[in-house]
């Protein structure tokens, strides 16, 4: 039985059990994996797996469920213990499901793995490194197959069925040479066809040439409060703030300092993000979300103005305000007008941060933590790869203290966003 | 999910050397947010896996259906997935260890079960708790989530065992506003090993967390920024706990060590003051179960306590059969896998610096400019040994006397150099059982320690 036919045939059962409404998501998922291992393809798996959830509300009382079965008994038993635990919670009107939409099916991707090109590719990137960078151990590389068919069905007609299937590629990698050891440093990224060679494909080989530079870091001269630049890889640290404060949370709590800046400027106005799940530009894509919804694209910053909230049915409900119209991520920031280069030029001190290490920041935005696999900049160029340097701020104020966005851009498959520099960092 | 199907009836089936583990993880979820229920979710995933060595190379399959033949393709799938990599390329026909642990545990309760409108009905009485007598409190978040992991083992060697580990965790975030109308937020989370029934049977301790929490939350509400640069610090019992797992820990694990890790080049040497032994602990110290107790690991190894720094020396690392192999030296039962779908991989169970002998008192009593540092937010590490913890507060020490408290910040440094500077540790040992390490998968681990006195670099404007 496939998984529309699964779904539909529980929601019947959830039905027949006095739901007011009811929502069923049945997915199917195949996975194809490989890994190396320190330069060794080490472990092959297959897997197949069912996950089934189930969320139920009754007089406004919401519960959920999820299972990896759907054997009648294992189904009756997760129903029977999703009554028990719908009947026992607090009500609450803003508990929902998605509207009704028209019946859709949307496909994406391979359907098989090509298993010759996932072993092809990591045997031709093992290579390439121990060629090129012999100091550099591959710690870890995986080529990973998925292949996800998803239905969901709701209590309001909702009928909707989802196939993806995309490789996912991981990369994790050191360099040593005698006692000198290089940070470790990772990448990943997600496509549909293995066409390209990993080396080549989201700046894999130039984060592999650093490490060899990053055996030999120094200390920073001294403190001092100047520019970063952030590079595509640790930019949600500086976007993810913002995001998180205008979801669920912060904003139900009355916490999240973007409370009432809807159309207002919350960063500077070079700078767009907008949240694409249709976009054909990303592997990780996605036409359906929560209870039943069809996922749009949407704006989240425009020119510096805040456009919408990213609330859940949920959170909308219990703020009164518009629900966000995607699930989130697939984020697609707009490139500006400078070159990378041209950035760097521009810079009189400050830091190039490939990966940050930090705490939570806190409820203003505060941050600090370690620029990992990092340069420091002085006078326009980049100097030497850094050691136990601390970078300290505002994140909501460094969204407004941009300065320059890259014309250049990463795809990872899962974003597309450039490189930004932002003034005001203090490095110590 | 069944539980008492008879793995040995498989064996003939194996061709190579085979793990063969039934497994499935069962998670609730209850949360509240400013009194409103926000999430009330089960799970449970369970299924079959199969993890087959064949002349250096592993295939891995599952599945979750638990029929004869289910399982059969299962362990069929493994087997022709390991044959693949090893016809593939030229490999040396590595033999591992044989280990033929047995193992079984139950920390299932031992209290009566209870429904849910109870196991709900106890949230919404500390939520009530923290409106009567929390009254600057803003906002306020209680999350429950309790997981069991059971796992039936069997391989090829002989080994196995049937385990049944459990956690349950309330946390709890409360927020109050300073003086300037801006939020201000301290959460911590109070639980340990066992299922609810057990482990929250009476509202009073986890009461006196709010209470704690609370004040601290009012020391906090208008804390000055701590200083940046090198001070003396007073590390809290809960942060050196985080320190033994993310700063000195994974530098030690097996696979981080072949991977290159600076580690490697330190055995036998002296990498901490005297002061420092650090112990990976399999399930039990002073008699004590500890919160994320290992008798047998997924390779079917019977775990041992792992020695890591003994006196300030560097003693030895964490393994599973492969590095174990690769370094010549003895498995120690390290191998643990998230979910039924999940690889073992070399991780830690309750890693612990050991206690001194000093009073807390005394050790604060002994900085004359410096901080006392607290409640960990999160940690990361690194394979040269940097380390960074996110601190949500402290406070200043001044002449041997804590003074104003000071806000979020964080701690970061290499942590071979910060185990060398520690000059007092603290006669108190705390344990930690809300830890969820995410090296590749996500694990519960224990964490545990005293406070120690060191020197450590504090960041900030």
């Amino acid at each position: 039985m496939g998984v529309q036919e699964t779904s539909a045939q529980f929601l019947d059962r959830m039905r027949a059990r006095g739901y007011d409404k009811a929502y069923c998501n049945v997915s199917d998922q195949e996975l194809h994996e490989l890994q190396s291992e320190d330069g060794d393809i080490k472990l092959m798996r297959t897997a197949f797996e069912t996950d089934v959830s189930m969320t139920g509300i009754i007089e406004h009382k919401r519960g959920s469920i999820g299972i990896n079965t759907t054997d009648r008994g294992s189904v009756d038993d997760a129903l029977e213990s999703l009554r028990q635990m719908t009947n026992a919670a607090q009500p609450d009107e803003a508990n929902d499901i998605a509207e009704h939409a028209p019946a859709a099916q949307f496909t994406s991707g391979p359907s098989e793995p090509d298993y010759d090109a996932m072993y092809d590719r990591i045997m031709e990137l093992q290579e390439h490194v121990a060629t090129k960078y012999p100091t550099v151990n591959l710690r870890s590389t995986s080529i990973t197959f998925g292949k996800t068919n998803t239905s969901r069905v709701n209590s309001n007609g909702v009928d909707l069925l989802e196939e993806q299937g995309a490789y996912s590629v991981s990369v994790q990698f050191s360099a040593k040479d005698g006692e000198a050891t290089s940070s470790m440093n990772y990448t990943g990224y997600s496509t549909h066809v293995l066409d390209v060679p990993i080396a080549q494909k989201n700046d894999v080989d130039q984060l592999i040439a650093q490490s060899v530079e990053q055996m030999h870091t120094k200390n920073i001269p001294g403190k001092f409060t100047g520019d970063l630049i952030v590079s595509p890889h640790c930019l949600s640290t500086f976007t993810g703030f913002l995001m998180g404060k205008i979801s669920d949370s912060a904003m139900i709590d009355g916490t999240s300092i973007y409370r009432g800046q809807l159309k207002e400027l919350v960063a500077d106005p070079s700078l767009t993000i907008r949240c694409c799940p249709l976009s054909d530009d990303l592997t990780a894509a996605y036409h359906t979300y929560g209870t039943g919804f069809v996922a749009q694209d949407t704006t989240v910053v425009e020119n510096g103005l805040l456009q919408t909230f990213m609330l859940s049915q949920f959170g909308a409900n219990k703020l009164g305000m518009a629900r966000a119209v995607n699930g989130g991520g697939c984020t697609i920031i707009e490139p500006g007008d400078s070159s990378l280069e041209d950035m760097i030029k521009d810079v009189a001190e400050g830091i190039f941060i490939n990966r940050f290490s930090g705490g939570r920041p806190n409820d203003q935005g505060e941050f600090s933590g370690v620029a990992k696999n990092s340069y420091y900049i002085k006078d326009g160029e980049i100097q030497f790869p850094i050691r136990e340097t601390t970078i300290s701020g505002n994140l909501a104020a460094s969204l407004k203290n941009i300065t320059a966005i890259s014309r250049e851009r990463l795809n990872s498959g899962a974003s597309n966003v450039p490189w930004v520099q932002i003034r005001g960092i203090t490095a110590s | 999910m069944q539980t008492d199907i008879d793995l040995k009836r498989f064996s003939n089936q194996f061709t190579s050397y085979t793990e063969l583990r039934l497994q499935e993880n069962r998670s609730e979820g209850i949360g509240f947010l400013n009194g409103d229920m926000i999430s009330n979710s089960k799970s449970a995933a369970g299924g079959i896996s199969a993890r087959v060595f064949d002349k250096g190379a592993w295939g891995f399959s599952c599945g979750a259906e638990l029929s004869d033949d289910s399982i059969s393709r299962t362990i069929q799938m493994a087997t022709k997935n390991a044959e693949f990599l090893s016809s593939r390329s030229g490999r040396d026909g590595a033999v591992l260890p044989a280990a033929t642990g047995h193992g079984d545990s139950d920390f299932t309760r031992t209290s009566p079960a209870l429904s849910q409108e109870e196991k709900i009905a106890f949230l919404k009485k500390l939520d009530n708790y923290i409106v009567r007598n929390c009254p600057e409190v803003k906002s306020r978040s209680l999350n429950m989530s309790c997981l069991d992991m059971e796992k039936q083992l069997f391989t090829s060697d002989g080994a196995g065992g049937h385990n049944i580990t459990t956690r349950s965790i309330i946390m709890i975030r409360l927020t109050t506003e300073n003086d300037q109308g801006q939020p201000v937020e301290l959460f911590s989370g109070i639980g340990e090993r066992g299922q609810f029934e057990d482990v929250f049977s009476d509202s009073s301790e986890v009461e006196a967390t709010i209470d704690k929490l609370y004040n601290k939350l009012l020391d906090k509400k208008n804390a000055a920024r701590p200083e940046a640069g090198h001070h003396d610090v007073i590390l809290d019992s809960d942060l050196a706990g985080i320190l033994a797992h993310e700063a000195i820990g994974h530098t030690t694990e097996g696979d981080i060590v072949k991977a290159g890790s600076v580690a490697g080049d330190y055995l036998g040497q002296q990498v901490a003051s005297e002061l420092v032994t650090m112990v990976d602990f399999a399930n039990t110290w002073h008699g004590e179960t500890l919160p994320v107790p290992v008798y047998l690991d997924d390779e079917g190894v019977q775990s041992e306590d792992v020695t890591i720094i003994e006196n300030g020396i560097l003693k030895g690392f964490m393994h599973n059969k492969e590095t174990a192999t690769h370094f010549n030296t003895s498995v120690t039962g390290n191998a643990r896998a998230y979910q039924y779908h999940d690889e073992p991989l070399v991780r830690m169970r309750n890693t612990a610096i050991l206690p001194g002998t000093s009073k807390l008192d005394d050790m604060i009593a002994s900085i004359d400019n410096g901080y006392y540092l607290m409640n960990w937010t999160n940690g990361q590490a690194d394979s040269t040994s940097e380390f960074m913890f996110g601190v949500q507060m402290g406070y200043e020490i001044k002449d041997g006397k804590l003074g104003r408290a000071v806000s979020d910040t964080t701690i970061s440094g290499i942590a071979f150099e910060l185990l060398k500077d520690v000059s007092m540790l603290s006669d108190e040992m705390v344990w930690n059982c809300s830890g969820m390490c995410g090296k590749k998968q996500p694990l519960p681990v224990g964490m545990g320690g005293p406070a120690v006195k060191t020197k450590v670099f504090i960041g900030g404007q």
